[in-house]
């Protein structure tokens, strides 16, 4: 077996092992919000943390993304693509409904016939996850409901559980077991070590009460377009973006070019967008199919437990409950999908004759 | 008289009026606030049957301003022919300033709304408490006596009401509506003018220009540039909002500090003279950011250069919308 211990003070020295090679991502504070930032020194982590305010899918897709820059004289134009996507990045720390949106994101990036976004594939490929399980999920997370698990170690290249004093480290994939073999000094588990940290996944996996049926609203959702429960589930909303710019799994982004005339140059940005703004889908003529708020709140439900199963065969949402903690209007996406679970077909016949 | 039981009486307040509104068919439906499903939360809501009154509540958790709901008006308040249903709708102060100054700008018809008026005892500062229970999941958030009884899985914590209200609430001068007995039921008030020290901003006029910058760029570099301030805010309501306009496009979107600035900046002249001081935008950020000494700031310009308080009455146009020849301009060049 691959499994390790490393103790809690070793943290510091588990960090200066791997810094020199990789770019070092890991939560740390900053104005009382835990984010995934590159560090520069270890005693900046704050490992000890419910789930971070900003996902850490803000590593691989920033906000905001320069994808390329240019010049141009008066016959020719010079682009200059990015030279940092061979860089190595290891996140740390990260949770497992977070490590696994990497794999919806990407599904995302690879899926349009011949063309890959080499951007972020790129990076993802350069990435090592070493993550953490979730000893103790927020009454907000829902992951078992969604194909996760607090303990899912799927994702990951190491997965550290927290025991207490220590943390019992594994080695999953064969880049993960090829760094635990390179750390020497880790002292080995026991088989008292491995019971503990799954008697804490059967806790942790216990402790989440919320189950919602996702098969049924998938299968709700196919009908229910046009329902009047849309004009329900957008009554509170105020049509702000924080739920999309929140979550791990949204993808949308918008492209924008800066252009400094002055000195003929410029580049090419891509920003995250939301179905919640009232430029998403505006049509150069004028017009939006997604006009009001009722169809924008729609688009995201749907996106998420519709479109995107029928797209991959994987529901687009982790579970991380992201959502539910910050919406201003509380908005509760688990009162909005029990309220689509609810919907009896009849009824919906019914409505659609 | 504590919190605790300002709650239950203003709660009964909203509830008994709601009823009568409804059963008298004075209105069609009510917007009020409703339990949240997660702690320091509160949910809209609109009622529509008489049944239903209970799902009012009011706790101290109630951010919103619910005139935001009313311009531009949600199609949930509006019949099969898209005209207003006749509204009623639970105001604290600011939701009244809100509503008269909507009224003002013609944004919406004061004949279809009734307001349901209560004394607000304010509402709770929620970044700060997060910011103090820090990496604890809170479970359960209530008032008890004159505390704020904040309970996880193992633990409890109390914190004065008094200090961990909105930094706004605590200076707030208008917990009423000020409306007339027409148009309101329960608590109102008819206030000319209110007296305002503004000594809450005095810390910040006493900074260097250079010390007002960095606290400036300190307070907004989280921004994320969702927009949530603009979108809880009752008195943004422009069709495109200027940062969305694209047309040609204004002003940059990046996530870069001038970009977030400008956007700040400008919804803060926008704000001038129109701002209700409601502390929705502050309270909903989801990075906790405080816009209140911008707000604040505006408010105090406004009051000492115009003697104006917006929303105070449904009839005076703010500052900003009007030309006065006695208007002060020593902000003008002297001629020499």
């Amino acid at each position: 077996m691959e499994q390790k211990i490393l103790k809690k003070d070793e943290i510091g020295k588990f960090y200066n092992d791997l810094v020199s090679e990789y770019n070092f991502y890991a939560p740390i504070k900053k104005k009382g919000n835990i984010i995934f930032e590159k560090i520069e020194k270890p005693e900046d982590i704050e490992i000890n943390y419910l789930n971070s305010k900003i996902p850490p899918k803000s590593v691989l897709f920033p906000q905001m993304e320069v994808l390329f820059e240019y010049t141009l004289d008066e016959k020719d134009v010079e682009i200059t693509d990015r030279q940092d996507l061979d860089q190595k990045i290891l996140i740390f720390g990260i949770r497992p409904c977070d490590a696994y949106s990497f794999q919806l994101m990407a599904n995302f990036f690879s899926f349009h016939g011949n063309w890959q976004d080499e951007i972020y594939l790129k990076k993802k490929e350069n990435t090592t996850l070493i993550g953490i399980g979730c000893n103790t999920p927020r009454t907000t997370c829902f992951c078992t409901s969604v194909e996760g698990n607090p303990f899912n170690k799927e994702n990951m290249d190491i997965f550290l559980t927290d025991l207490g004093e220590t943390y019992l480290v594994e080695g999953i994939s064969d880049k993960g077991k090829e760094i635990v073999k390179k750390l020497s000094w880790l002292s080995d588990a026991t088989d008292k070590n491995v019971k503990k940290s799954q008697e804490l996944a059967k806790q942790a996996e216990e402790s989440i009460t919320t189950k919602i049926d996702t098969s049924k609203i998938v299968e709700n959702l196919e009908t229910c377009f046009e329902h009047p429960v849309w004009e329900e589930i957008s009554e509170a909303c105020i049509g702000c973006g924080s739920c999309a710019y929140l979550c791990p799994t949204c993808t949308c982004f918008d492209v924008i070019d800066e252009t400094d005339q002055y000195n003929n140059r410029g580049r090419r940005i891509r920003i995250w967008d939301t179905c919640q703004s009232c430029l998403y889908t505006l049509e150069t003529s004028g017009h939006n199919p997604r006009d009001t708020k009722i169809q924008r709140c729609r688009n995201r439900i749907m996106h998420k437990f519709s479109y995107y199963p029928t797209n991959y065969e994987l529901l687009g949402c982790v579970g991380c409950g992201r959502c539910v903690s910050v919406c201003p209007a509380n908005n509760d996406l688990r009162t909005i999908l029990d309220k689509i679970e609810k919907i009896e077909k009849e009824e919906d016949e019914k409505i659609v004759a | 008289m504590g919190v605790e039981a300002e709650n239950k009486e203003i709660e009964n307040l909203i509830r008994e009026n709601a009823k009568k509104l409804l059963s008298e068919k004075q209105v069609d439906v009510i917007i009020g606030y409703s339990q949240g499903t997660v702690p320091l939360s509160s949910t809209p809501i609109i009622i529509r049957k008489e049944e239903d009154v209970d799902k009012l509540v009011w706790n101290n958790l109630c951010y919103i301003n619910l005139a935001r709901y009313l311009a531009p008006l949600m199609p949930q308040l509006c019949d099969a022919e898209g005209n207003s249903l006749k509204i009623g709708i639970v105001a604290k102060g600011c939701v009244g300033r809100a509503i008269n100054m909507l009224a003002v700008e013609k944004q919406l018809n004061l004949e279809n709304i009734q307001i349901i008026g209560i004394n607000c005892n304010g509402n709770v500062n929620r970044s700060k408490i997060d910011l103090e229970v820090g990496e604890k999941e809170i479970l359960d958030v209530s008032i008890s006596g004159d505390d704020i009884l904040v309970k996880g899985k193992d633990w409890e914590q109390k914190f004065p009401f008094d200090q961990y209200v909105n930094e706004l609430c605590k200076v707030c001068q208008v917990k009423s509506p000020s409306a007339t007995g027409e148009t309101c039921v329960g608590e109102c008030q008819e206030l000319e003018t209110i007296h305002d020290e503004f000594a809450d901003v005095a810390e910040y006029e006493s900074k260097s220009t250079e010390e007002k910058w960095a606290y400036i760029k300190d307070a907004l570099e989280p921004c994320t540039l969702c927009y949530s301030c603009r979108q809880a805010c009752p008195v943004c309501y422009c069709n495109l909002c200027f940062v969305d306009q694209n047309l040609p496009v204004w002003f940059g979107k990046t996530t870069q500090l001038p970009d977030i600035f400008i956007f700040h900046l400008i919804r803060a002249f926008h704000l001038a003279g129109r701002c209700v001081a409601c502390g929705a935008c502050s309270s909903v950020c989801p990075v906790g950011i405080d816009l209140n000494m911008i707000t604040r700031k505006l408010e105090e310009i406004v009051k000492k250069r115009y003697d104006f308080t917006s929303g105070l009455n449904a009839e005076t146009v703010p500052p900003m919308m009007d030309f006065n020849m006695e208007d002060t301009e020593e902000f003008m060049l002297e001629e020499d």
